[in-house]
This record gives structure tokens, C-alpha cells and sequence, in this order.
């Protein structure tokens, strides 16, 4: 099973750096970007799974960025990052699309297994859409070819 | 409070007071001013012009008599000669005659040119006497007839006569008639006016010529002069003091060819009497106006207070819980924005701490860590770090829900086991402050619907408070807090009692507002029981404070019992 890639946003470098540390001793390795703007830049040339992104940023606000990276990339899983007063853009944020929601200050425990949860979800919809895809290709393996050929 | 609330009340309840007093005073007292007035005037004019009317008419009717008594004996002394009249048949005949046309004649005298009474009809023996020097003999040789004063003369008795000159054969003669006085009298007197009303003649000089029935005999001087006041011609009426110091309306004419007075006169009091019955009837209506008028003017104006006061009072609760409401957002807001920027750096140091326990875990594993007690001092304070951190979390994220207590949950809570079980909490802290704890269960109790995790922080606040409040007058022992819960009115009651030194009516106002505190700086934020009070409220109840300045404070929190 390939390993899980996360990317965390925040505009605190410090948390970014330590957090990172600590998810590489736990053998992920994940990205990180310090304002919405740059997490879409990145998201455009990596490939990600899962975001963690935080709700109040300077610049680009999370739900605003979430809102992007959702139109732009619809099987990359979110969980929003937020402080209790703002679990309103949070619940906004899960109505635009986000899996959860986390609240400062959190375990990094409690962060693995809600990425592990969304990651999981991800897979199972891309196993979803592979299987129709598959369903599609058994009826006419030709539209499948050419599916294929015009997606490169 | 109270007091000075009054103060503004009391000088508008002046003013209104007032008002309602002299606006429809001015007009009722005006009204009565003028009616008295007027009706005085119009009493002294009418008794005036009353006491002027008998004046004349008397005046009228004496004349007349005077007149007639002098035409009678200017009859006789034409009808019968001088001869005739001079003997003692004729002249009883003729005596008798006069007395049926007047019984005022007293006697009937004849004399001769020289004065020398030759022939008498009367009761007197006046027969021979010689009244040629006598003045009234004179004028009526000079005047042809005359009317005397009231005199004593020969016989000391008063009298007063009317003579007649006639001629016959180119010799004079005098006819005399007396004329009773106590006849005259009775017919001067004869006028009748209230009860002080009389009426009396005086000469010219002042003397009484009829008695006057208020004092004043015949002949005798009468002290008012007059005589000098009385203009010759018109009856004239005026107000003026008697010699008894009473004042009188007098109606004064002349008559007798301005030798005599008539006098009638009236006090003026008994002039006035009606006027004394309308005066109390005016005093009556003044005193039972007035009365209503002040009667009226109280109500009116209690009523108004009153209702300036409950609405004053409406404005002032809804106004106090409208600055109460915005002062808790306005907290709220504060607070969420700080509780906010703290949790960042907590989250880096929860990572941070997270980071050193992890890279420590991995070193034991690889043996690199020395087993010594160092090493546990390292490890418990790393442990110490993660539990700090959880508790500020755990204070952000309360304050958090103070300011979007959108998060309640609430649930059945049986007061009678949670209460107690919050109260193990700080039996402790009692114990160890020297306060006795105690708490009363009355049931039964039916749950209340309420987020235990609020109530247990409304309770755990207000029982701190009365632990504080205690202390701060006992000291280390002597303090006594209590807690009763009981249902009331449909209510769950929860009331805190401490025996500390109470809250003061000015603080009692603002108890309840955020960063209202009289404990010393650093002591405390003045949030706790704005808190509570923002908690009870979402539920549904109500807080409350009742004190009494050095008898302890009772805080009462009502919660609506689940349905």
C-alpha cells in the first residue's frame, strides 16, 4: 500500500517544520506551504493526498483556498485546522467539501488518524471510479484507449 | 441607589404638585375674590339707596303731619273769631274737634297781640301767663306760624308746640296747640329696619327732638354732629362711626324748614347680615374647593409618579439588560480573538513537546539515555509540559465557549446527586480554609434540563466566591457556606449562602457585569460571575443576588425543570 502524501498548511513556519519532523518519525512525508496561495501552487505540480489546512491565514483564508483546491483537484481530501472560535468556518468548510475538522491545540495522534480516516476515503473513491472505469473499458475498451490517449 | 433615584422624582412631583395646585387655584380664588366684590358692592349700594328711600318717605309722612297739625289750627283760627275762642265752651268745642282730627294735640291756647294767654283748653294751668318776651311768641308774630323746638317751658314738661298767627279786625292773635311728644316719638320711631334700624329727629344744634331708642333722651346733645354733615336739600345716605364706636349707614334729610333732622340709620352689620351669610357660604365653598382642588392634585400627581416610576424602572432593568447583553458579546468577541491567537503558539509547543518526547523515546530505545534520576526529572517535566498545555486548551477553549455558547448540550441532571458530587470538589479547599460546607437537600426534585459541564462551572464559581467572601472575614476559621437545593414555583432553586461581609447596594447593580470585581488586583477578572450569569441564562434561568451589607450574600440561580 503506497504511503500516504500530506501536505500542511499554516502560516506558522515553526509548527510546519516540527510537525513535519514528527510525521517524518512516523514515516509520512509531507509537504508543506505557508499561505493557500502557495499550497495551489504546489498542489499543480505534486501529487497529494490529503491537505491539512489552516482556517485563519493571512492572504488567502482556508475556506477560500479549500474552495479552489476542491474545484480544481475534487479527490484531494481537506481537513480543516482551526481554533474553537472559528468552528463556524469550519462547519462551512465541511459544507464546501472539507472530510473534518481539527481543533488547536492538537495531537498529532488525533491528526494521523483523521488524515489516515480521509486518506482512506480517498482511496475508496478512486477504487470506486477505477471500477467504473474498468466497467467502462469491459464495454468498450475502445472509448477506453481513447480516453486514456486524450488524458496524456 | 434608591435614594438617589428618588431625588429627581420628588423635585418633578414638586413642580407637577404645583402646577395642579395654582393653575385651577387662580381662577377658583379669582372667581371668589370678584364674586365677593361684587356682591359686597352691590349689598352697601342696595342698603343705601334703602335706608335713602325711607329717609325720604318718612321724612314725607312727618312733614305732612306738621303740616296738617299747622293747617288745623290755620282752620280754626279762620273759622272761628278770636271772641269766640276766647270763651271757655267754644274753645272746649273746638279743643275736641282738633283731637278727633289728630289725637297728637295735647292742649289749645289763645293769645292776645301782647302775648298774654287769655283762654286755655288742656291739662295745664297756664291761664294768664305773659309769653310776649318768649322767642317762639316772636316768630310767629314775624313769621306768621311756628314749630318749636322740644322744650321744657312753664309746665317741665318736654314739648314742643305749633303756633298760628291770625288777624281779625285789623287786631292780631296767636292760636298755640301742644303737641304730645310721646305721640311724635312713636310716630318718628316708627320705622323698622333689621334689628339696629331707628330713626330719630335732633334740631339743628344737634339736640334730640324724639328719643332714640339705641340711648340718646329728649333734649339731650347728641355727640355725632350731624347737624354739620347734613347738606341742605337732598336726602343724603353715608357710612360712619356712632359715638358707641358701631359703625352705621345713616340717611340724613332735613325737614321742618331746615330746623330739624330726621336721622335714620342702621348698623352696618345688621346692613350687611346677608352679606356674613354669603361670606361663610363663600368660606364653605373655598375650604371644600380648595380641598378638592388639593385632593385632586395629590392624586393626579401620585398617579403620574407612579407611573413615571414604573416606567423609568421597565427602562432602566431593560436598558440594564441590554448593557449586560453587549457587554458579554463584546467580551465574548475579545475573548474569542485571544483565546484564538493563544492556541497557535500552544499548538507549536505542543508540537515542539511532542517532538522532544518522541526523539527521547527513540534515544531510549537506542540505549543513549543514562538511567538516572536526571533523566526522570527530564522526562517528568516533559510530562508536566503536555499536561500544562492540555490545561490552557482546556482554558482557551472555555473561554471560547463562554463567547459562542452555541455548543451547549443540554441533558436531565438530577440536582440531588450532582450538586453533592460538585461539592466533593472543594470540600478540600473548605476544609483546608477553615470553612464548615454545608448543604441542604430538600426534594423532591424533579431533573432540570442543563449542560452539566456549565453548571458545574456556575456552581464551582459561586461556591469559590462564598469561599472567598468568608475567608476574607473569618480568617482561618469561622466561615460557614451553604448550599440548599429545593424546587419552588415549578423551579429547580440553587442557592449559595456565605456569612462573609455581603455586597453593598452600589456593587449589587453591577455584580454581574464582566470585569466587575472588588477583589484585589490580580485577584480575580471580574468575569466569573458575568460568566454565569451569560451560562444560567442560555438555560433558561435566572440569577440573582440578595444582601445585606455585613450579613453574608445569597446567590440564587432558578432553572426551568425538564418537561
Amino acid at each position: 500500500m503506497a504511503k500516504m502524501v500530506m501536505m500542511l498548511v499554516d502560516d506558522e513556519e515553526r509548527f510546519l517544520s516540527t510537525t513535519s519532523k514528527l510525521l517524518n518519525k512516523k514515516g509520512y512525508e509531507p509537504l508543506t506551504a505557508t499561505s493557500g496561495q502557495e499550497a495551489l501552487d504546489k498542489l499543480a505540480k505534486e501529487y497529494v493526498d490529503v491537505v491539512i489546512l489552516d482556517v485563519k491565514m493571512p492572504g488567502m483564508d482556508g475556506v477560500t483556498a479549500l474552495k479552489e483546491i476542491k474545484s480544481r483537484y475534487p479527490l484531494v481530501e481537506v481537513i480543516m485546522l482551526t481554533g474553537h472560535g472559528t468552528i463556524d468556518n469550519a462547519v462551512e468548510g465541511m459544507k464546501t467539501g472539507a472530510y473534518d475538522y481539527l481543533t488547536k491545540p492538537c495531537d498529532l495522534e488525533e491528526l494521523i488518524t483523521k488524515a489516515e480516516e480521509a486518506y482512506e476515503r480517498k482511496r475508496m473513491m478512486e477504487e470506486k471510479i477505477r471500477m467504473a472505469q474498468v466497467r467502462k473499458a469491459m464495454a468498450s475498451p475502445r472509448e477506453v484507449v481513447k480516453e486514456t490517449d486524450g488524458g496524456k | 441607589m434608591e435614594h438617589q433615584a428618588k431625588q429627581p422624582y420628588k423635585a418633578l412631583k414638586n413642580k407637577i404638585l404645583a402646577t395642579m395646585i395654582v393653575v385651577p387655584g387662580i381662577p377658583f380664588l379669582l372667581v371668589m375674590a370678584i364674586g365677593y366684590y361684587q356682591f359686597t358692592s352691590a349689598l352697601q349700594s342696595d342698603a343705601h339707596a334703602r335706608m335713602t328711600r325711607i329717609a325720604t318717605d318718612h321724612r314725607r309722612v312727618i312733614q305732612m303731619f306738621l303740616d296738617e297739625r299747622k293747617s288745623d289750627l290755620a282752620f280754626v283760627a279762620d273759622a272761628v273769631s278770636f271772641d269766640q275762642l276766647t270763651r271757655k265752651e267754644k274753645l272746649t268745642e273746638v279743643f275736641n274737634d282738633l283731637r278727633k282730627t289728630s289725637p297728637a294735640f295735647v292742649d289749645l291756647g289763645v293769645f292776645d297781640a301782647n302775648g298774654t294767654h287769655v283762654a286755655y283748653q288742656g291739662p295745664y294751668q297756664l291761664l294768664g301767663k305773659s309769653y310776649g318776651d318768649a322767642p317762639w311768641f316772636q316768630m310767629v308774630m314775624k313769621k306768621g306760624y311756628y314749630v318749636s323746638d322740644v322744650f321744657l317751658g312753664y309746665r317741665k314738661v318736654p314739648h314742643f308746640i305749633v303756633a298760628v298767627k291770625a288777624s281779625q279786625n285789623g287786631g292780631e292773635w296767636v292760636l298755640r296747640a301742644t303737641i304730645d311728644t310721646l305721640f311724635f316719638t312713636d310716630m318718628v320711631e316708627k320705622v323698622r329696619v333689621g334689628k339696629t334700624g331707628e330713626a330719630y329727629i335732633i334740631n339743628d344744634q344737634g339736640i334730640f327732638q324724639t328719643e332714640r331708642r339705641s340711648g340718646g333722651d329728649l333734649m339731650q346733645k347728641d355727640q355725632e354732629n350731624l347737624h354739620e354733615l347734613t347738606p341742605k336739600g337732598q336726602v343724603e345716605s353715608f357710612v360712619r362711626k356712632g359715638a358707641s364706636g358701631e359703625a352705621y349707614i345713616y340717611a340724613t334729610a332735613w325737614l321742618n324748614d331746615h330746623k330739624w333732622i330726621l336721622v335714620v340709620r342702621q348698623e352696618v352689620g345688621d346692613a350687611m347680615s346677608s352679606l356674613r351669610t354669603a361670606s361663610y357660604l363663600g368660606l364653605v365653598i373655598i375650604l371644600v374647593g380648595g380641598a378638592g382642588i388639593l385632593a385632586m392634585a395629590f392624586y393626579l400627581t401620585g398617579s403620574i409618579i407612579r407611573r413615571m416610576e414604573s416606567a423609568d424602572q421597565e427602562k432602566s432593568e431593560l436598558g440594564q439588560q441590554l448593557i449586560m447583553a453587549s457587554r458579554l458579546a463584546e467580551i465574548g468577541e475579545m475573548s474569542a480573538g485571544f483565546a484564538h491567537e493563544i492556541n497557535n503558539p500552544l499548538q507549536i509547543i505542543r508540537a515542539e513537546q511532542t517532538l522532544i518526547e518522541t526523539i527521547l523515546e527513540e534515544m531510549r530505545e537506542r540505549q543513549e539515555l543514562p538511567e538516572n534520576e536526571d533523566m526522570e526529572q527530564v522526562l517528568d517535566s516533559m510530562r508536566q509540559i503536555k499536561l500544562q498545555v492540555d490545561r490552557c486548551g482546556g482554558i482557551t477553549q472555555g473561554i471560547l465557549k463562554f463567547a459562542r455558547q452555541k455548543e451547549t448540550q443540554s441533558e436531565a441532571v438530577d440536582l440531588a446527586r450532582f450538586v453533592p458530587e460538585v461539592l466533593e470538589m472543594v470540600a478540600k479547599k473548605a476544609e483546608v480554609n477553615g470553612i464548615v460546607l454545608q448543604k441542604e437537600i430538600s426534594g423532591p426534585l424533579p431533573p432540570v434540563s442543563a449542560d452539566p459541564g456549565q453548571l458545574q462551572q456556575v456552581i464551582l464559581n459561586l461556591v469559590n466566591n462564598a469561599f472567598d467572601a468568608a475567608s476574607e472575614r473569618y480568617g482561618a476559621s469561622g466561615g460557614a457556606v451553604k448550599v440548599k437545593v429545593a424546587s419552588e414555583n415549578g423551579k429547580a432553586v440553587i442557592a449559595v449562602s456565605d456569612n462573609g461581609q455581603g455586597v453593598s447596594k452600589e456593587n449589587l447593580e453591577k455584580i454581574f457585569s464582566p470585569f466587575f470585581t472588588t477583589k484585589p488586583v490580580g485577584k480575580g477578572t471580574g468575569l466569573g460571575l458575568s460568566i454565569c450569569f451569560g451560562i444560567i441564562d442560555k438555560m433558561g434561568g435566572d440569577i440573582a443576588v440578595e444582601s445585606q451589607e455585613g450579613a453574608g450574600a445569597t446567590f440564587i440561580i432558578r432553572l426551568p425543570i425538564e418537561s
